[in-house]
């Protein structure tokens, strides 16, 4: 997420010092209020802390691993203004001194990752722990949930940042700096943190929370009590069973979706997301499903025990994701998976002309996303003919990716060594 | 693509993601233990006052930021490599460091852009339905934006390396930053070090005592004890660092005294900066 120089144009880079500095100068004042003179050694080895944990790495479900920013469990432990300082100075020692971020772009990362970023997780934070006892699952969860929104709002706002620039700054027809518009910009930033990045840091914050709820409560209420005057009771630890919490997230998840696909679909429930259900053949959607539960009954296993350990489970993820892909065939009227230009028409009001010549080439050897046999892919075929394509084309496309990947990988360790930092645009 | 390539488990090892951790922390303790030492060294760039260095590094940014061809940048980066020369930075190291990475980060990221822009096309490569046609003018931008971002980063690295860390923030100070935050970047500075040994160690201590493999889960367990113990240490730490201020005399005043002169060679080498990123700017609005 740092934004190394050369992407924002200097006139950005330094309007954004217009919000930026004047928070600095409220963050210091309300902490030096609070602190007098002990601010400068608890800022400062602070800051020094939240440097240190983010070059942690942090195994992440999958096999990966990704490293976390820290800035909303610093939040919560001394509240958002200290958090605001003690990120703003890693950061500024970051791109000083170790190259990562730029240097006129200090105040854009500074806007992003220590203001709006623990600002709006210890926001969420407040609102989602509002009178819970400081030792309950609760506020550990609040934090969690805290983390991961203000992550993701601060990429949106990288994504706006970055977005803006062909907007004023072209010339000749090509842009002078990041050359994607809002359009492409957002998505791109949003999608990256909300599947990846967010998730790391929702979950060591949650977990970081939860381990000062166990070892260091008194950092949890007397700390809070000289940052926030309205600390809460401190209460007692709530084990809450994993199921509990598994099966309400699920719950959420299920809720939120039919939320959005009823809204999409204009609030009639035969038209969700915007497909057509009444057209829906059911019979035949049943065969497939049975179909599908047959080849996943069959094909995840065996993806499990038979491939070597290191690749074993994330290998297992795609081959689970590829073989419950074909569930969205069901709904006729949305090209689901197939996100054509004319989709792209419909969303953003205009087809850029290099996408409209891109977009064939990847549907060349698996039109659609299924093999090209009268077999699966016949307008009259059965629904279930279609999903064991679907299913064929999809795990020859993720042993494309996954092979390529790997290859580039390879070669680029043995050539690179460890690559140098200096541009790790969106670290 | 990092997640890929951190994916990967260790070729001997059984806890990759220990690895990469101990590892990232020592690389990044060596890479200022190395940079310090170019900084120590008798150049040209070293020989300058630090005020006016960093006054003139910020000009030549904000002049390759400015830049609107290839040209202007083009100047620019061959008066960074001059300088860079004339200060004794390793050619190798500077030219590596900095061309590796961008092609790759800023690179990937242009790509696409190519194909979007419309204008003329390069050529027109017909796959069945599809035509592999980058234009001209997006390819323009493509280079003019690798080699901004490529120039500016030369630039902070050329900076960084030619610079203690001491006089950098001796010389925010001249630039009218608040003390306060000059004096919290330097503690912060010293702790940052003593806290990636400290990090470091329990790393270590974890690797050493591990035989085998250990669930994910467990694994960041361990992880976030390990980041909450040091949240503890760090607030213990700043309690100690204030007692011993306390006992040194600090009454929340801070007094720097600073022994720099402005020489005539500094005033010409800033003005002589300034001058030629006014001139390059120029030239890139009159070439293009």
């Amino acid at each position: 997420m740092h934004i190394p120089d050369g992407y924002l144009a200097p006139a950005v880079s330094l309007a954004l010092a217009l919000p930026t500095v004047p928070v600095w100068a409220v963050a210091t004042q309300k902490v030096k209020k609070v602190l007098n003179n002990r601010t400068v050694p608890l800022l400062a080895i602070f800051s020094a802390f939240s440097f240190t944990i983010m070059m942690f790495n942090v195994p992440v479900p999958g096999g990966t691993t990704a490293h976390a920013v820290g800035g909303t469990l610093v939040a919560v432990v001394l509240g958002p203004w200290a958090a605001c300082i003690a990120v703003s100075t890693a950061l500024i020692i970051q791109a000083l001194f170790f190259g990562d971020g730029g240097v006129l772009a200090i105040f854009a990362n500074c806007l992003n990752m220590a203001i709006i970023l623990p600002f709006v997780g210890y926001g969420t934070y407040r609102l989602l722990a509002a009178g819970s006892p400081v030792l309950s699952t609760r506020r550990a969860v609040a934090a969690g949930i805290g983390a991961y929104v203000g992550i993701t709002v601060a990429a949106f706002t990288v994504g706006v940042e970055l977005g803006i620039e062909p907007i004023f700054f072209s010339q000749n027809g090509h842009a002078l700096y990041s050359p994607y518009g809002l359009s492409e910009a957002i998505p791109a930033m949003v999608a990256a943190h909300a599947f990846g990045a967010s998730i790391v840091e929702g979950l060591i914050t949650g977990l970081g929370v939860a381990y000062l709820q166990r070892r260091h409560p008194e950092y949890l209420t007397s700390l809070k009590g000289i940052f926030a005057p309205d600390a809460a009771a401190e209460g007692t630890p709530v084990q809450r069973p994993l199921w509990q919490l598994v099966a309400a997230a699920v719950a959420a998840a299920v809720v939120a979706l039919a939320a959005i696909g009823l809204i999409e679909g204009g609030g009639n429930p035969n038209r969700m997301f915007g497909a057509d259900l009444s057209q829906v053949d059911w019979p035949s959607v049943a065969t497939m499903l049975v179909v599908t539960a047959l080849i996943g009954a069959i094909l995840i296993p065996a993806t499990y025990l038979l491939l070597p350990r290191n690749v074993k489970r994330i290998a297992t993820t795609f081959v689970t994701i590829a073989v419950i892909a074909p569930l969205g065939l069901i709904a006729p009227g949305i090209a689901y998976g197939e996100g054509g230009t004319e989709n792209v028409k419909a969303a953003f009001g205009y087809v850029p002309s290099g996408l409209q010549s891109l977009s064939g080439i990847f549907s060349a050897p698996f039109g659609g996303y299924n093999v090209p046999l009268p077999f699966f892919s016949d307008a009259n075929a059965p629904l279930w003919h279609a999903a064991i394509g679907y299913e064929i084309a999809g795990i020859i496309g993720i042993l494309a990716v996954g092979g390529v990947t790997y290859t580039v990988a390879r070669l680029l360790r043995r050539s690179a060594g460890h690559a140098p930092t200096a541009a790790e645009a969106g670290s | 693509m990092t997640a890929v390539l951190a994916g990967r488990p260790a070729p001997n090892g059984r806890i990759g993601w220990l690895e990469q951790t101990v590892g990232g922390i020592t690389a990044n303790i060596e890479h200022a233990i190395f940079t310090e030492r170019h900084a120590r060294s008798d150049g040209w760039l070293q020989r300058r006052d630090p005020r006016a260095k960093l006054v003139g590094f910020l000009t030549a940014i904000l002049a390759a930021s400015l830049a609107s061809s290839v040209v202007g940048l083009a100047l620019l980066y061959a008066a960074t490599l001059a300088a860079a020369r004339a200060s004794r930075v390793p050619f190798g190291f500077f030219v590596k460091r900095v061309w590796l990475g961008i092609p790759f980060f800023a690179g990937i990221v242009v790509v696409p852009a190519i194909f979007f822009v419309p204008g003329d096309r390069v050529f027109d490569l017909a796959l069945g339905p599809a035509h592999l046609a980058p234009s001209w003018n997006g390819l323009a931008g493509a280079v003019l934006f690798v080699s901004r971002v490529g120039v500016s980063v030369s630039l902070a690295v050329l900076m960084v390396v030619t610079t203690p860390w001491a006089d950098v923030l001796k010389s925010l100070r001249a630039l009218r930053t608040p003390q306060v935050f000059v004096l919290v970047l330097s503690m912060t500075y010293r702790y940052i070090f003593l806290f990636l040994h400290t990090a470091n160690g329990m790393l270590l201590a974890r690797k050493s005592r591990v035989v085998g493999r250990t669930s994910g889960g467990e694994q960041r367990r361990w992880i976030t004890g390990t980041m909450g113990n040091l949240m503890s240490r760090a607030f213990k730490m700043s309690n100690d660092v204030y007692a011993a201020m306390l006992a040194r005399g600090f009454t929340g005043e801070v007094r720097v005294y600073s022994t720099y002169r402005m020489r005539a060679a500094d005033w010409l080498a800033l003005g002589a900066t300034g001058a030629f990123g006014v001139a390059a700017v120029l030239a890139s609005r009159v070439v293009a």
